[in-house]
This record gives C-alpha cells, structure tokens and sequence, in this order.
C-alpha cells in the first residue's frame, strides 16, 4: 500500500508539471480556438531567462518572476508580429504550422544562447526546500506539495482572471464571437495578444518547475519530454477546460507513475498509457471529460 | 449536435498525432556512448601483421592511398556539433590540439616519409542518417575522398556508415562509442576506440560484488536499446553460478529523464546495490531519486555518466558511487604530476581551441585517440588504407595519450576490442572528482567472452 501511495504521489510530483503546460495549453486555445505546437519550446525558452537570471545572482522565486514579467511580453510580441499576419489567411493550418516553425527555432535559440560549448546541461536552482513533510504519518515530499501548491494557485489565478474580471469577460467574449465582441467595443488584436501573453506566463511557470524536479538538472528537450503528456493531459480533460486540464494532468502523471511499477510489458513504452486514454476518453467524449460540446444553430 | 468545432478538433487531433511522431523522432536521437571518458589505448609496438591479415584487399578498389596528397593526411569525422548533444563535439578539440602539436613539429612520420594530419568534420545532429551524408561526401562515392574515417560518435551513426565503407574499404577506425558490436567480424573495416565495452563495465561491476558483497540484491535501470541491454544481458551473465541476484530491471525511454516511478519500484523490489545504467539526465536524476528516497544502496553508474557537469549536478547524492574508466582523469590531483598529464594540459594550452575545456573527461578521451593514431601510423611499413586496417587488428600492449597505467591496448584478429582493462573510480562529492580504486582490471581479450553473441554480432 505504501508503495502504491509513492508511486501515486510521484505521479502527482510529474503530473503538477504536465498540468501546467496543459493550462497553458487550453489558455490559447480557449482565447484564439488555437493548438500552439510553440507552448513547450516558448516555455523552455523562459525556462533559460529564469536560469540567466539565477545565474545573474538572483535567488529562485525572484528569478522566476523576472522570467514571468519577461514571458507574458514576449508571448504577447510573438502573437503580435508572427502569429497575426498569418492568421489574416484564415487558414488555420497556416498558423499550425508557423508554430511548428517556433518550435524548432526556439529550441536551437536556447542552444545557442545559453549553452556553452561542452555543456551537457545546465542546472536550476530548486524552488522546493529537499526532505519529506508529515502529512498524517505519511511522507510526502515537499517537492511535490510545493508544485501541487503552485498548479493551485494557477488555477485560482485563472479562474478569478477569466470569471470574475472585465478583461476576463472580454477574454471569453472575443473567443466566443470575435465580430460581436467588436461591436461592443472590445478590441480582439489585444485580447489575443493578452492571451498569448497569459499562456507564455503559465509556460515560465510550468518550464521552471520542471527543470527544478530532482536535480533542477535541463537540457534543451526538456520540454519535448513534458509537452506530449501535457496534449495528452489536454486532450483528456478537453482542450477548452482548464480544470480538465489540471485533472487531465494529474491522471496522465498517475497513470505513469503506476505504469511503471504494475505494467511490466509496457516498460520503456509507458507513452502508450497516456495515448490509450485519449483514445478512450474521445471514443466516449469526444471533448474530452471536462470540454463542452459547442452547439450552434444551423 | 452539429458543432463547429468538431472538425477542427479532429484535425487538431490528426496534427498531435503528428507532434507526437516528431517528437519521439527527435527523442529517439538521444542515447549512449561517451558521455564521460573513458577508455583508451596504447600505440605502439606490433609487427606488420602481413601473415593472418584481417582485411583482404584483393576485391578493394584501386584507392589504397586516396586522400594522401601533398604530404597531408586526410581524414573525415562526423559527430554532433550543434542541437541537445553538441557536448560531444568536445571529444574533437582533444584529438585536434594533438594533431595541431603533431603538425607543428613537422607532421607524423610514416614510412621515412613526413605527413600532416588534417581532420575535415561535419555536423551530423547526432542523426544516423545525416551522418551517413556526411562521410558519404566527405569519403565520396568512390572512395577517393578521404584517406580513413576517424572518431565518427554514435553507435547507431557509426552503424549507418559501416557498410558504404565496408564496400570501399575505407578504414573507419576509432568508433567512438562503447558499444560491443565493433567486434563484429562481418565489418572489418570498422573498428571501435578505447572505449571499453559496455561489458566489460558490467564484467567490473559483477567482479567488485562478488569480492565485497557476495548475496547482493542488484535493481538496474538501464535504457531500451542496445545499450541497455549490454549492461542487462552482461551482467547477468557475470553473475551466474553467483549468490548475487537481480531483483528487477527497469528499463526507461530513451530521450526522458523522469526516472523517479522507476527508482521507486527498484527499491521496492527490496534491492540493496543500484546498477545504475541511465546516460544524459537520467543518471543524476536517478541518483538524486534514490537520495531522495533514502535509498541506501552500493550504486554504480555508466561511463557515459561520468562527466563533470553531470556528477556536478546530481551533486551530494553521487557521494561514493562507483563507476569505471581507462583514463587519467583530469580533475583528479592525483596525477598532476604524471608526465602525460602534463603534456595533455601543455597541448591543450598551446592548441587548444578556445572553446575547450580540458577538465572535460571526453577531451582527455579524444586526445587520447589522436595520440594512439599517431603512434600506429607511424608503426606502418606503408601508409595505405589496407595497411592502417590490419594494423589496427595488431596492436601489441600499447599505452599512451591519457591511458592509465597498466591500462594497454591489444588486438588481434579474434579479439576486436582496443581497450578492455579498466580500473574502479570512486566519485567524492566533496572533491567533485572521482578517485581511483584498487588495481587496474585485467579484462584483456574477454570481451567476446562476457558479450551475448547476438550484442557483437548485430
């Protein structure tokens, strides 16, 4: 049993992480009715300004927030300058594959500005103080209950972002009904901008929190590891549901964990888990557990 | 329920299927070989080795001596310069700022006669098939390019040439991975380096438990590829007939390094020594999850985990676990004083490349290939490629570069393998370097023995 219960808390440790990228995720898609194959590598990248700074003397948390502040700009610009003119094509394979295009320019960006030559990998600081917490005689690392914390905070944050502000309402509106939402007086240029500024947010999030688990040891493909159980984590809970996502996250992680340790023939190909849930959950729901079915007048 | 979104959900769904394809391609690039040091060999002695030739050069083209010309040298190499494994491209600058001494004393001589030595590289990305581009121009179709190919990294990327240049017979020496399947007798013309085999580690490992732990309980974690499974297979094949016993063997993606569930489930199995086979990230990251988890074990870890960035990352938690090599170590005070340590770090000063880090174990690893190439070259009665080949199957205890002492290269036509001596190494966290252990192993000529056939033989 307490086997069980590690490995199901090693997957919520992982999970926290796939969930984060899953918000970010469903954040773009929600507010431009988008998949943005760019998420990891934009998130790896402010993966590497966090490090610059820590490496610049700054301490974690300060490191992250710099990287934060840096993120939702460079998201915003990224929509304003590359991502708009090809939506203007209304195609939206145009822009699939533009961020296709991000992803690997990014990717060879971080190699080139952050790594030096002879450099397997660079190391983050952790954001999580080491060693074990008491939780009614049980011994949970504190690793995992500070990620878990921070996907809550997410969560809330966003909740309260989309729910209960004005920008929220123009947020959902311009996704909703770009030309009514005009008519109104709300102006979807900034509103996309803002979206993909809140994504990139998530993103520094999500990319810092994954470096810091273990050895806060990186490289470059750390987030092509996590961006695959992260879709996986969207496609499950349903690519227009941030709590879909954080739970959707959350099994994915568990689903591995207990792979791992019960699954003996699936070792070494524990990806087929997550993408044998997918295809179950769509099978049944095809929005996923949480995605809503969008109906519309004929 | 006619929505609107349906369509583009499906066709979101096609492209993750396609990211999903992408990514694992990319992934898939990550693997083994060379991440620390390592092996080595000796040049030197040796007779000419015309009787018992290895490589028959009657049905070889007429380009003996392509890529000889104005007394230079030419020899190709492709290895990862740029993307997630651009550290290997440390492994060059070794094997350069020897050639540069070599060239600026006036060449290698051969045969009465001097030469230059000039490497032409290419960026390969550490993918098979760009490294099969690469020495297909630089060696050309003919095979009138490129005199050898020298230190090509990667087991699969050493794979993906091995037959053109079997065909050309274009010696391609020096391989440098660790991989067992460079005794393979159907490519003569293929060689590996002083890397020792994944085996031989194994062998070393099984070896210093059956001395210091007789009823050890092993857990290994070890990648689910070839590489993996020459520690599996090889050191369960050390243990036979032993009280020590494997209590489970968990196998991980080769491109992750999220090892933590599988750590969890080896120490669950209630093993008391870790066999630590992970490369890259993986390694320290399951060193740490072992910490973390209060794991208490006898652990050892691949020679491709023992560079100083990854050690230095997996930190505290590396305090004490055990690995094994064939070279000096540049970090270790203990041979400051070593006259070929000296020499390494006055080459290196002199011609290094300006992005070179001598404490870097791979650089010391490829200078020490360049000095091995040296000496067998000039060992040669004639410069030719059928010449070089055979050579390279009669080497006679041969030291030099960086190799440690004791450590000496031999080869002969049934036995493939450069070097295959190794000594334990001790990693102090507190130091940050390893130290050595005991005496150099006597592994020479085994590796056959200790390998599952279908692991050379593929």
């Amino acid at each position: 049993m307490d086997l069980f219960l590690d490995q199901v808390f090693n997957g919520i440790g992982t999970g926290a992480v796939y969930a984060s990228v899953a918000l970010a995720l469903v954040i773009i898609y929600r507010t431009t009715g988008l998949l943005n194959f760019a998420q990891g590598e934009m998130a790896l990248f402010s993966t590497f300004v966090t490090w610059w700074l820590t490496d610049q003397g700054l301490s974690i948390w300060p490191a992250l927030l710099g990287s934060m502040v840096f993120s939702f700009f460079a998201g915003a610009a990224i929509e304003r300058v590359i991502i708009r003119p090809v939506e203007a094509a209304k195609n939206p394979l145009n822009v699939v594959i533009v961020t296709l295009g991000l992803f690997l320019a990014l990717n060879a960006l971080c190699q080139l500005i952050f790594i030096k030559p002879g450099q397997e990998a660079l190391q983050m600081p952790l954001m999580f103080p080491k060693g074990d917490f008491d939780l009614f005689g049980l011994g949970i690392q504190k690793a995992i209950i500070g990620r878990a914390l921070v996907l809550a905070v997410e969560c809330a944050a966003l909740f309260l972002l989309l729910q209960k502000t004005k920008i929220g309402l123009a947020l959902r509106a311009v996704a909703s009904n770009p030309e009514s939402s005009r008519l109104v007086g709300i102006n979807p240029g900034n509103m996309l901008m803002l979206g993909w500024g809140i994504a990139a947010v998530l993103g520094a999030i999500a990319g810092t929190m994954a470096a810091s688990r273990g050895t806060g040891g990186f490289d470059t493909s750390l987030m092509q590891q996590v961006l695959v159980y992260a879709f996986a984590a969207a496609a499950l809970g349903g690519f227009d549901s941030p709590l879909g996502a954080v739970v959707g996250g959350l099994i994915v992680g568990v689903a591995r964990s207990l792979t791992v340790q019960y699954v003996d023939f699936l070792q070494g190909i524990e990806l087929v888990v997550p993408l044998g849930l997918i295809f179950v959950v769509l099978l049944f729901k095809p929005n996923g557990l949480f995605g809503r079915n969008i109906v519309e007048r004929v | 329920m006619d929505t609107k979104r349906t369509p583009r959900l499906r066709r979101t769904l096609v492209l993750l299927l396609a990211l999903v394809a992408l990514v694992a391609a990319s992934c898939s690039g990550r693997s083994e070989d060379t991440g620390g040091g390592g092996g080595s060999d000796g040049g030197g002695g040796g007779g000419d080795g015309e009787s018992g030739a290895v490589v028959d050069t009657a049905d070889c083209p007429d380009t003996g001596t392509a890529g000889i010309e104005d007394g230079t040298i030419k020899l190709a190499s492709s290895f990862p310069q740029s993307g997630l494994t651009a550290a290997f491209a440390q492994i060059s600058k070794g094997y350069l700022a020897y050639f540069d001494k070599v060239n600026a004393d006036g060449g290698v001589e051969v045969a009465g006669k001097k030469y230059k030595i000039e490497v032409v590289s290419k960026d390969d990305e550490y993918k098979p098939a760009t490294t099969a581009q690469n020495i297909e121009s630089e060696v050309g179709t003919d095979g009138t390019g490129a005199f050898a190919v020298f230190n090509v990294v990667g087991t699969a990327n050493n794979v993906a040439i091995r037959d053109d240049l079997n065909e050309l017979c274009v010696p391609n020496i020096f391989a440098a991975t660790g991989s067992p399947v460079w005794g393979n007798t159907s490519y003569p013309w293929t060689i590996g380096s002083t890397l020792a085999p994944y085996t031989v580690e194994a062998k070393a490992f099984a070896d210093y438990l059956k001395e210091n732990k007789p009823d050890a309980k092993v857990g290994m974690l070890v990648q689910n590829d070839d590489f993996g499974k020459a520690y599996e297979e090889g050191f369960k094949q050390q243990i036979e007939g032993s009280d020590i016993t494997v209590t489970q063997v968990k196998t991980y993606e080769a491109g992750t390094d999220e090892v933590t569930s599988e750590v969890t489930s080896l120490k669950a199995s209630g093993a008391d020594t870790f066999f630590n086979g992970a490369t890259l990230l993986a390694c320290p990251n399951a060193l740490n999850a072992a910490s973390d988890q209060g794991w208490d074990a006898v652990t050892f870890v691949s020679g491709t985990c023992i560079s100083k960035t990854l050690m230095g990352i997996a930190g505290e938690a590396a305090d004490g676990v055990f690995a094994t090599t064939n070279i000096k170590d540049p970090l270790n005070p203990a041979f400051a004083d070593d006259p070929a340590m000296k020499e390494y770090n006055e080459t290196l000063a002199e011609y290094g490349a300006d992005d070179v880090d001598p404490e870097n174990g791979i650089v010391a690893y490829g200078y020490t290939q360049g000095a091995l190439l040296v000496e067998i070259l000039e060992s040669l009665d004639t410069l030719d490629r059928g010449s070089l080949m055979n050579k390279m199957y009669d080497l006679k205890d041969m030291t030099g570069g960086l190799l440690l002492d004791g450590v000496e290269v031999n080869t002969s036509p049934d036995d493939r393998f450069l070097a295959e001596d190794v000594q334990m190494i001790q990693y102090n966290a507190a130091n940050k370097y390893f130290e050595n252990v005991g005496d150099v192993l006597d592994f020479e000529g085994t590796t056959p023995d200790i390998t599952p056939e279908d692991l050379i033989e593929s």
